[in-house]
């Protein structure tokens, strides 16, 4: 009996040893974390599927790019009308504590964390794995993860972040670097900005072998059908992306002299010939089908494959009598396109005459109108930055005195087909920015940076003063909250 | 009958000095020869056993001895052997152990001594289930035992085709859970023939089936459980095939239920009409005087209507008398070596809405064959199902306005009971009676069935091994369509009309276990069970899942008529697997009947559980003291009973999803990129979570004295489940909005007690006159919850209904509302009582304390049975005393009657005790669409009831009449449920599906 006993338990102790590996349960209907990052495919979909869900309608897929963020940046004349505007009128006049305007920011910054979870949860098993990469994949998947990551971090803190310049220790956001179930606590803007910038420098050094320094962007498919991963550099946050985003931050964080280093990187690579000025002859050379984003001047871009939504729901003038996004007359009249030399604006300007169409009275916006190849890859294109925006942050920050960077907005005005500025200023810089890159959702970013009044006329006492109202969205509710 | 045919002879010879005893052993309750019997020369190694005829040799010294016979479940039998009296061992005559049959406790793992037993538990035979009622074993438990509890929906009133939420000795599990994981964290497990089931398998189940019910509420019965034990178990066991010839049974039940809507207090038409008109909805308010005369003239036709005597009574509309008969044939028979028993029971409920409809069918075979120490048991059993479901629900009918006519004047039913003309700003009002006549159906069928093995080797008569297999597989269907023409579709296009829905679940269950058991005296003192054994279980189940639309026409309804899938709707796929593995040990021990030790270990791993913490440890310890066994109480007769009994012990609950525990991922689905496909996270996984675990302690006595005439169960436990297992919402920043986390815990301290006097005690004579008494109260807060529950907190503050709150100290049950001074008589404003304790007409949600408690402080019945006879009598009523209820009837159908609302029909006090000018001590405010009245503790009532639960009369024929009339025995019984309820408050209850009252008529023969 005894010996029964002793064999029941040897028995019971055997199975149960064995059971552990019995307990562990895959599920079929949905990917296990385990099985999906299994091997180097699964790590690259996972990569990819951050870049595709960055084109939600919650972040640039709209508010981020065209939508949300550029009416707070002051692009559009939204009218008061209820039944046409909706919410729009609210948010234009900085009403953020709406219930719709909380609600959309709660999902825009939902979205974003989201976003930052599946980054971490990336880098996480990255740093676990004992999965073998393929070339130099790893360094890049590694890298790209961690830009992805500061760059998110980065834009909630411009939008839910203080004044930087004004008030760069106020709390702000919390940055999270690893998965976590209890919540981070919320930083200074001065803490988030240091995690920003580390996370960017590493990125930067592991992108150092990016075959973009070399190849160049390489926009369409390997011929022998093999994985396009290493390609379409410009769709992914390339080594010159990072660098970019250093220059972008460095000048919003007030580190004049790493802005102007990162940015005139960039110009530099642009002169050797990686990311060049649109060939005139596409823009103005071909008035029925321009390129009309200057695709090889996007150093990095998502593609959306549905990205004609962005001008059919928000630009196109046959949304009449819904509304429709554009420019106040007299500001593209006698500012932005107009006033000459006292403003810089002329109508010959390649980016008043690719992307802005009359009908009626009013000119309507074109530069999210497709190309007439469907299957272009400049239709799927929504520019995340540009190098125009590069040389605006070389010409602010080449000096303290903002004069003294007038040679680089006019190498870039020399490539609009537009004549020299004698002398820059703030505000010449800002209407710069309003050319360059209207609808890509940086006004917001340039006013608040600046702490000066938003643009949204050409009559000055009409525009919205700065002021924290303004520049500071309130955290979500279930930040402070919980 | 059986004739011996064993001859007895025995051979003396000088030489050899031994003798042989020839003989059979049979059963003296059948007189079957019992195979398998040991028979020892008392003291020696030397003995024989019985064989396939029940006859055993026995070579014996011819000396004076002392021959025992021995077998499973039946008491020993010594006889002495005198050398002259070898004749008298011709015919032994064994019985079945008498204290196996009646108190035993049966775990569903082992069974036990009640008496030997430190756990607390209570076990109910199928008489005492059948004596309350016939719809189901919960609904007759409910009734007879105060801790086991089965929550009245409000919403869903008596709907046959909704399963009840179920709780022994309250929650152990934060709300919410069910909501978002489908499992009730707070069910109890359910243990059928050994093997775990479900509660739906439960509720199918034909009563006439069960043989006896037994639930186990603390550590010490629940351990060997393990970590699905916290919220107690309910252990039930089907009848096993008698021996004997060939015999047939019949039992049915035939019952007829009436919907109760005493609790309905709706306005009649001229009432409706004066309220509505008081409330301004016949007033223009933009001083249109065109809009008036339109107004005016609606008023007019409605009253015009109601003076010619239009006065509709909607609810007798969708309800009907529903009559539910069941039946259940039995066949059985067999002899020792092989038993037979075939089964067929049907079901069919009807509800009290017409097509509500459930009906079962099950076919059952038991088989046992026993030969020599080993027996092998089967149970198959194959079921089916057949669900139909309204598809208008009650509140419709209940909204309908009493002056709209319901058939127009060609006796045909219109769509909408009113519609506002073209240009008119108005809501249109449909006719209940329009989607209820159209081809709806809600409906769903399953198939399944449950195959049950047991082998049992019967090692020696102290050991015993046993080995378990069960296999359950189900597959249900369900599909549901609505015609085209529902009011549902009136704005959809031409193409998106109607819709139909298909979802299939494929359920496969298994379960294995291997155990030994041990129980033995040693030296007349000290008696030793044991129990060791292995469990696996594992349960795959998968739901697919379309809808189509589309359809054109109302009759025509097979899926094939519909136009596509609705536009972006993909299938559904949802597949869970889960999977437990245990090791368990239970020992007793007790020294003279007197002490009493008994002790339960149990590993269980399960893969809902993260790689961090797959496995749990569950142990128990319990103890007893039989004080009526010690010397001192000798003497005594007045106690035949006195037992004190103390657990403790940490049960777990795994009543949680199956994949909880680590991250999915999902495709992005919406977009494809240059670079192929991408993925998501879809899910995040706590790989850390805890189990849930209850550390419970129980102190009981059981007590039975005066000559068995008062029989006493009292009960004191204290339950602290640490860590909670809860789904928190988090800060958005976490990058997912909730996950399931421990966080806190909940203390629960309770008492209960059952309390049998039987003034009139002749059972000899068959007369017995009961009286029942049981109580049970607990009391729950929470603890170190902090914050985690905030965002729960302020949902419910801002929802219009939700009333409770997540706070350390505060308890699951409690109400949380602003504290009301009452209407002030001279302005009709409410009067706020502020925290601090000052007056404001302000409302601020955060003077929020706690007003009332939906727990009662004492809750329980108190019944009587008679028996005389065959006569018996029974009436058992369920009181509640001192818990509160927030009367939603009030707070939405008195007050809080919006533009919208208006057009449903209201309770009369909506009417009657609102404040004006002329009723200024009015409790409610004022007749206002616009004014919204916020929750306060106005509408917090003391709810107090009595209810008829059950009343039965039953009679059992004599033998001699049932002889005359040529069957084995019969047996009739009437019981009547929910005969009466009155109560403190008016609410209305059932508000999807109304109570029923239920008369049943129970017959039993056997032939």
């Amino acid at each position: 009996m005894k010996r029964i006993f002793a064999y029941m338990i040897a028995a019971a102790l055997l199975t149960l040893t064995s059971c552990d590996a019995w307990l562990n349960v895959k599920p079929y209907d949905k990917m296990s974390e385990e099985e999906l990052l299994s091997t180097e495919a699964g790590f690259i979909k996972l990569l990819n599927g951050i870049y595709i869900e960055l084109n939600s309608d919650m972040l640039y897929g709209a508010a981020l790019s065209v939508e949300m963020v550029e009416i707070m940046g002051g692009a559009y004349v939204i009218g008061t009308d209820n039944s046409v505007w909706g919410n729009y009128a609210d948010l234009a006049a900085y009403k953020y504590q709406t219930d719709y305007w909380r609600a959309r920011l709660n999902e825009t910054w939902n979205k974003a964390y989201a976003l930052i979870l599946n980054c971490n949860l990336l880098l996480e098993n990255l740093e676990k794995t004992t999965v073998k990469f393929s070339g130099d994949n790893y360094r890049v998947i590694k890298g790209e993860a961690l830009a992805l990551r500061a760059m998110l971090h980065f834009d909630m803190l411009r939008l839910f972040g203080p004044v930087y310049s004004q008030n760069p220790d106020a709390v702000a956001i919390p940055y999270y670097k690893k998965y976590s179930v209890t919540p981070n606590a919320l930083l200074m803007a001065s803490e988030v900005a240091a995690e920003v910038i580390r996370d960017l420098n590493e990125a930067r050094i592991l992108l150092a072998n990016d075959p973009v320094r070399t190849s160049g962007t390489m926009t369409s498919a390997p011929a022998d059908g093999s994985s396009t991963f290493m390609y379409y550099r410009n769709l992914r946050l390339n080594y010159y992306a990072v660098t970019a985003l250093l220059a972008r931050t460095g000048l919003y964080f007030g580190d004049r002299e790493a802005a102007y280093d990162y940015s005139t990187e960039v110009i530099q690579a642009s002169s050797d010939g990686i990311f060049p000025f649109v060939d005139k002859n596409l823009v103005i050379g071909s008035p029925d089908d321009p390129d009309r984003i200057f695709s090889s001047e996007v150093i990095f871009a998502l593609s959306h494959s549905q990205r004609n939504k962005l001008f059919k729901g928000y630009y196109d003038p046959s949304r009449i009598p819904n509304y429709v996004f554009r420019m106040d007359n007299d500001l593209m009249n006698n500012i932005v396109y107009g006033g000459g030399a006292t403003t810089g604006g002329h109508q010959d300007d390649y980016r008043y005459r690719v992307n802005w169409v009359a009908t009626g009275a009013n000119r309507y916006f074109y530069k999210y109108s497709d190309m007439v190849d469907a299957g272009s890859i400049q239709n799927t294109m929504i520019p995340m930055i540009r190098l125009g925006e590069m040389y605006l942050i070389a010409a602010e920050s080449r000096s303290a005195d903002i004069a003294a960077g007038v040679g680089f907005v006019n190498q870039l005005r020399s490539n609009r087909g537009v004549g020299n500025l004698s002398a820059l200023t703030k505000e010449l810089l800002q209407y710069e920015y309003i050319r360059e890159m209207y609808g890509e959702g940086q006004l917001f970013f340039m006013y608040k940076r600046m702490y000066s009044p938003v643009i949204v006329s050409s009559t000055a006492s009409k525009n919205p003063s700065p002021s924290n109202a303004v520049f500071v969205l309130p955290l979500p509710s279930s930040e402070t909250d919980n | 009958m059986i004739i011996i045919l064993a001859v007895s002879s025995w051979v003396a010879s000088a030489q050899v000095s031994t003798a042989v005893l020839k003989g059979t052993v049979i059963d003296a309750a059948d007189g079957y020869p019992l195979i398998g019997v040991s028979v020892m020369l008392n003291g020696t190694k030397q003995g024989t056993v019985t064989d396939i005829d029940g006859s055993y040799e026995l070579k014996v010294p011819q000396d004076k001895c002392e021959v025992v016979f021995s077998y499973v479940g039946y008491d020993d039998v010594v006889k002495a052997y005198t050398t002259k009296n070898a004749s008298s061992f011709s015919r032994i005559v064994m019985s079945a152990n008498a204290e196996q049959l009646a108190d035993v406790v049966v775990t569903g793992v082992y069974e036990r001594k009640k008496e030997s037993f430190t756990g607390a538990s209570a076990t109910f035979k199928t008489d005492q289930l059948k004596a309350v009622g016939s719809s189901n074993v919960l609904q007759s438990l409910k009734t007879l035992d105060p801790s086991f509890k089965m929550m009245e929906s409000t919403q869903f009133g008596s709907n046959p085709n909704v399963m009840p939420d179920i709780e022994i000795r309250g929650k152990t599990s934060v709300a919410g859970m069910k909501e978002e994981y489908g499992t009730d964290p707070n069910q109890p497990l359910f243990i059928l023939d050994g093997f775990e089931t479900t509660l739906e398998t439960i509720m199918n189940l034909n009563m006439n089936r069960v043989a006896s019910v037994t639930i186990l509420k603390d550590a010490a019965s629940t351990a060997i459980y393990g970590s699905k034990a916290s919220n107690g178990v309910v252990v039930i066991e089907t009848k096993a095939p008698a021996r004997g010839r060939l015999q047939l049974s019949y039992k049915g039940d035939f019952g007829l239920s009436l919907a109760d809507l005493s609790d309905y207090n709706l306005m009649n038409s001229r009432e409706k009409l004066e309220f509505e008109t008081l409330a301004g909805v016949y007033r223009d308010n933009t001083n249109d005087p065109f809009a008036q005369i339109r107004l005016d003239n609606l008023r007019n036709e409605r009253l015009k209507e109601i003076e010619r005597g239009v006065d509709t009574y909607w609810l007798s509309e969708p309800v009907r008398p529903g009559f539910t008969h069941k039946h259940n044939i039995y066949a059985e028979g067999g002899e020792d070596k092989i038993r037979y028993g075939i089964g067929l029971s049907l079901g069919n409920v009807a509800g009290v809405m017409k097509d509500s409809d459930r009906q079962t069918l099950e076919g059952n075979v038991d088989l046992i064959y026993r030969t020599g120490k080993f027996q092998f048991s089967n149970k198959l059993s194959i079921n089916w199902l057949d669900v139909t479901n309204p598809t208008v629900s009650f509140a419709e009918y209940a909204y309908a306005n009493p002056y709209y006519r319901k058939y127009n004047a060609d006796d045909g039913i219109d769509k909408y009971l009113y519609y506002p003309e073209e240009g008119i700003d108005d809501y249109p009002v449909a006719n209940p009676l329009w989607n209820a006549h159209l081809n709806n159906w809600d409906t769903a069928s399953g198939f399944g069935f449950t195959n049950n093995f047991i082998f049992e080797w019967f090692v020696t008569k102290e050991l015993r091994f046993r080995a378990k297999f069960g296999l359950t597989k189900q597959d249900d269907d369900e599909q549901t369509r609505l015609s085209p023409q529902h009011t549902q579709f009136d704005d959809s296009g031409e193409t998106e009309k109607g819709l139909y829905t298909h979802t299939q679940i494929k359920e496969l269950s298994y379960e294995g276990d291997v155990a030994v058991t041990f129980g033995k005296l040693f030296a007349k003192k000290h008696m030793v069970n044991a129990v060791g054994g292995f469990n696996f279980s594992n349960n795959h189940r998968q739901v697919y899942g379309y809808s189509a639309t589309g359809f054109t026409d109302d009759q025509f309804d097979a899926p094939s008529f519909a136009n596509g899938y609705p536009v972006g709707d993909s299938p559904d796929y949802n597949e869970s697997l889960k999977r437990a593995a245990s090791f368990y040990i239970n020992g007793g021990y007790a020294y003279a009947e007197r002490y009493l030790l008994d002790f339960n270990y149990r590993l269980d791993g399960a893969s809902m559980f993260g790689t961090g913490n797959r496995f749990r440890n569950t142990w128990s310890v319990g103890t007893g003291w039989n004080i009526h066994k010690e010397p001192f109480m000798k003497d005594n007769d007045f106690f035949s009973l006195l037992k004190v009994r103390g657990s403790i012990g940490n049960p777990g609950n795994q009543n949680f999803s199956a994949y909880q525990a680590f991250s999915t991922y999902k495709f992005n689905g919406w977009m494809t990129n240059v670079f192929g496909t991408g993925v998501i996270l879809n899910a995040l996984g706590n790989a850390d979570l805890a189990w849930q675990e209850t550390t419970n302690y129980d102190i009981g006595a059981d007590l039975t004295f005066w000559g068995e005439r008062i029989n006493m169960t009292l009960d004191y436990y204290w339950k602290h489940t640490d860590p909670l297992l809860a789904v928190i919402t988090t800060p958005g920043s976490m990058g997912v909005t909730s996950v399931a986390m421990n966080a806190g815990s909940q203390k629960t301290r309770g008492w209960e007690t059952s309390i049998r006097v039987s003034p009139v005690y002749k059972p000899s004579e068959g007369i017995i006159w009961n009286i029942s008494f049981n109580a049970t109260s607990a009391k729950s807060e929470y603890a170190n919850i902090g914050n985690s529950f905030a965002a729960l907190n302020e949902s419910g503050k801002s929802s219009l209904v939700g009333t409770t709150r997540y706070y350390d100290g505060g308890s699951p049950t409690a109400i949380w509302a602003v504290r009301s001074a009452g209407i002030d008589p001279a302005t009709g404003k409410e009067l706020f009582i502020k925290k601090d304790g000052t007056y404001s007409f302000t409302y601020d949600v955060n003077d929020e304390v706690v007003v009332g408690d939906t727990q009662p402080k004492v809750e329980g019945l108190v019944g009587t049975s008679l028996y005389f006879k065959g006569l018996s009598v029974g009436c058992y009523l369920r009181y509640r005393w001192g818990g509160q209820v927030f009367n939603s009837s009030l707070f939405q159908k008195v007050e809080n009657i919006g533009t919208q609302e208006v057009y449903n029909n209201q309770d009369k006090r909506a009417l009657y005790d609102r404040w004006s000018e002329n009723n200024r001590d009015a409790y409610f405010k004022g007749i206002s669409l616009v004014q919204r009245t916020e929750k306060s503790s106005r509408f917090v009532m003391d709810d107090n009831s009595l209810v008829g639960e059950s009343f039965n009369v039953g009679y059992e024929f004599p033998d001699k009449i049932a002889r005359k009339m040529r069957i084995g025995a019969m047996n009739v019984q009437l019981t009547m449920s929910d005969v009466f309820r009155a109560t403190s408050v008016r609410v209305e209850r059932g508000i999807d599906y109304p109570f029923a009252r239920t008369v049943t008529m129970s017959l039993g023969i056997t032939f």
